[in-house]
């Protein structure tokens, strides 16, 4: 799932509330089905993105530490 | 001498007609935010985008990649404090850069001890070997120049890249194009570079537009945060007519440029001609591999600042070193740089020409630069008599 994204969102430097904003644009203009890599440093977006995917039925597929740097969140959301 | 003649284009370019009746058309509709959803922000926003395409294919780039910033000063700002070096990390960059880089640098090294800043040859030029050798496994960021802004020198910035690399995979490489990217052309597709500045002022934009190129996956924190504006990288309402200015003259520019440079180098053949006839005269840096309209020279025995006010009251705009440095009546630190010494470097005086001026107005500026030239120093108590 994780190969081939239809698209990336880079929050780097963001803070919350600005990461989940920048996706919810991006995922909004994307099909049903479609998968959106986010890549994040606020360590708030373990916390927001699966509230955040929750409350609007996207699913999170996976959010992991960037193996390279361990301050990076590297997300995946499946539009509703 | 009739009529003044502009030779002061380093520290700002006329705008381009073109793009000041577009800009002037959108103060009426450009008001909305473009953010919005309703029907007032649909021209703000498809107007934005394409801005952002505009730009973002002048320097070949994707447009995401594209932040609009209120000039080059602020990009560069951006550039480095985003990047924001941790406890040991350091900042590479070179004498040549423009004065508001190394400030900057000095500012965000500070933890650091201050930015390693490598020297350059007597013509401005950085050594791809001295710039390799002063990175360590902590450079966090390096800052290049595509050309020194005062003298000119155009920086073989593939093969400075190239030594970084070799060093430093990590380092974040950012090239500053603000004051050059009008006469000198910038392509990200084969410049591997993560960040680039660009000023509107040498595209015929005003010298308050701006960008900065981000390449994707490049950190970058933003200056100004709290919004989702500009990719999140720049918070607050973006000023559509400003972005409307910079990418209509990046388009421009993307269409001209070719024939800019082959006019205003010409006029940069004719003018350094015509001054290096002066008797003790001096061009600062390279005769060849320079920024096209970019001529400061030392006009030996004469204070700069009493040659620009002479010049001026004759119609001839120019300014005294660096248009920048300008009012300090400091020595350009490029000046001290390339090795010059008093009184050459406080005899400084800068013409910058662009692609509005002509050989007319050249040869009737260089009868009078001989003129008061020549009078000054017959004021001069240091001229040798």
């Amino acid at each position: 799932m994780r190969a081939g994204p239809a698209k990336s969102v880079d929050a780097l430097g963001t803070w919350c509330p600005v990461p989940i904003q920048l996706l919810a644009a991006v995922i909004a203009k994307l099909p049903t089905g479609a998968v959106v890599e986010l890549l994040a440093d606020d360590p708030l977006i373990e916390v927001d993105l699966p509230a955040w995917c929750h409350d609007e039925g996207h699913t999170l597929v996976a959010i992991t530490r960037d193996p390279s740097d361990d301050t990076v969140f590297r997300s995946y959301v499946r539009r509703l | 001498m009739s009529g003044p003649v502009y030779l002061d284009h380093a520290s700002a370019w006329p705008v381009d007609p073109r793009v000041a009746e577009a800009m002037a058309e959108a103060l009426s509709w450009g008001w909305a935010s473009p953010d919005a959803l309703h029907g007032w922000a649909r021209r703000p926003a498809d107007t934005l985008e394409q801005a952002r395409a505009e730009v973002a294919t002048l320097v070949g780039a994707a447009p995401e990649s594209v932040i609009f910033t209120s000039g080059p000063h602020e990009a560069r700002a951006l550039a480095i404090m985003g990047t924001r070096p941790q406890s040991g990390e350091g900042i590479v960059t070179t004498a040549a850069e423009h004065p508001a880089t190394l400030a900057i640098c000095r500012s965000a090294a500070r933890d650091a001890g201050g930015p390693t800043i490598v020297g350059v040859d007597t013509e401005g030029r950085v050594r791809p070997d001295a710039l390799a050798a002063a990175l360590t496994g902590d450079t966090r960021l390096v800052c290049l120049t595509a050309a020194q802004p005062e003298i000119g020198t155009l920086q073989d910035l593939p093969s400075l890249i190239a030594a970084i690399r070799e060093r430093s995979s990590t380092a974040v490489i950012h090239v500053d194009a603000g004051d050059a990217i009008g006469l000198c052309p910038i392509d990200m597709t084969t410049l591997d570079a993560d960040l680039v500045t660009i000023g509107g002022s040498t595209l015929g934009a005003p010298a308050w537009t701006g960008a900065l190129i981000v390449r994707p996956g490049t950190r970058l924190t933003p200056l100004i945060g709290g919004g989702a504006q500009e990719h999140g990288k720049r918070g607050g309402p973006v000023n559509v007519p400003a972005a409307l200015g910079l990418g209509r003259a990046a388009a421009l520019t993307a269409a001209e440029r070719t024939a800019r440079i082959s006019h205003v180098a010409a006029l940069d053949g004719l003018l350094v001609d015509g001054l290096l006839g002066i008797p003790d005269v001096r061009l600062n840096g390279p005769r060849h591999g320079r920024l096209p309209g970019i001529v400061q020279v030392s006009l030996g025995w004469v204070e700069a600042q009493s040659a620009v006010l002479a010049l001026a009251a004759d119609g001839v705009a120019c300014s005294a070193g660096s248009a920048c440095t300008a009012v300090t009546r400091k020595a350009a630190p490029i000046l001290e740089a390339i090795g010059l010494e008093p009184p050459w470097t406080h005899s400084a005086v800068l013409f910058s020409l662009g692609p509005t001026n002509t050989a007319d107005e050249i040869e009737r500026s260089l009868t009078t630069i001989r003129t008061r030239v020549l009078a000054l120093r017959q004021a001069s108590p240091i001229a040798p008599r």
